[in-house]
């Protein structure tokens, strides 16, 4: 995706794209970590600590809507910062929906980065995160 | 009758805590790993080329985090994040260290009475300058002082 630069502006929206976390994800977070805990793994070990399956880890949360704003931004620039504010769990194998708004465009050092609003939805349509982000963008 | 401050002289003093400074690799596997998690495309893997900021979260070696104790029975993930004061470039040599960044007490809520303990993993390059820092906050709650609540 192109962002325009000349137009971009607060309040423009980052589309709303849709992902199935799973297991792949979950490894590719943990690597070789002998230290993850099991829960993450597996189903019976998720409900025996009472959760309703295995559960998304929160970091890889933030690597999610690194991935959003990344393929937002494209080659314009560089993902400066993305917080994830955790507000209920996900499971893996659900899909979520994820996206976000422009919320602030400005000059900072010299240059020029943008302030995101951005947010993860469960299937039911609950907000699991609410996510903040910044980018700057390259020199042109 | 007020709650107590769960906040101790005992527990104030883990403020500040860190482990030694180790260094991390921007590496290829690093790289790999991280678009993984997000199923992102893997750029060109030149020694020097910019790679995605979000391999900062998988660069602290295994066990060099630093150990937060339970300070309650129970605790819950209230954030992470990550941000960085410039670019990556894939094989630049980082010194990471962990530490315990701040504790808080918070009364109220979902939870009730709790702790926030932030800790921060921080990564600084050759002249010692902050390239970036991953962080995140865990709440240390009493799950009998959340049900009086309810």
């Amino acid at each position: 995706m192109t962002i325009d630069l000349a137009t971009l502006k607060e309040g423009d929206e980052i589309p709303v794209s849709e992902m199935t976390p799973g297991a792949e994800h979950v490894r590719n977070y943990f690597g070789n970590s002998k230290t993850a805990p099991p829960f993450f793994f597996s189903e019976e070990a998720a409900k025996a600590q009472g959760m309703p399956g295995m559960l998304v880890p929160g970091p890889l949360k933030v690597g999610i809507l690194y991935g959003a704003v990344e393929r937002w931004l494209g080659d314009a620039g560089y993902v400066r910062a993305i917080r994830a504010a955790h507000r209920r769990p996900d499971v893996q194998g659900r899909t979520i929906q994820i996206g976000g708004t422009v919320a602030r465009v400005y000059e900072e050092d010299g240059k020029r980065r943008a302030d995101l609003e951005l947010f993860i939805v469960n299937q039911d349509g609950q907000p699991s995160v609410r996510g903040f982000g910044t980018v700057e963008f390259w020199d042109r | 009758m007020a709650d107590q401050s769960l906040l101790t002289d005992e527990i104030r003093a883990l403020v500040g805590q860190a482990t030694e400074s180790r260094e991390a690799i921007v590496s290829e596997e690093a790289v790999r790993r991280a678009v993984g998690v997000y199923g992102g495309e893997v750029p060109s893997l030149e020694e020097g080329g910019i790679v995605p900021g979000f391999v900062l979260t998988g660069l602290m070696p295994e066990g060099d985090n630093i150990r937060i104790p339970n300070l309650l029975p129970k605790s819950v993930l209230v954030s992470n994040e990550f941000a960085i004061e410039r670019p990556l470039v894939l094989g630049e040599r980082l010194m990471a260290r962990s530490r315990i960044a701040d504790i808080s007490e918070r009364l109220g809520g979902q939870f009730g009475h709790g702790l926030y303990v932030r800790s921060e993993q921080e990564f600084r390059g050759l002249n010692g300058e902050i390239v970036g820092r991953t962080a995140s906050t865990l709440m240390h709650y009493d799950p009998a002082g959340a049900e009086e609540r309810r």
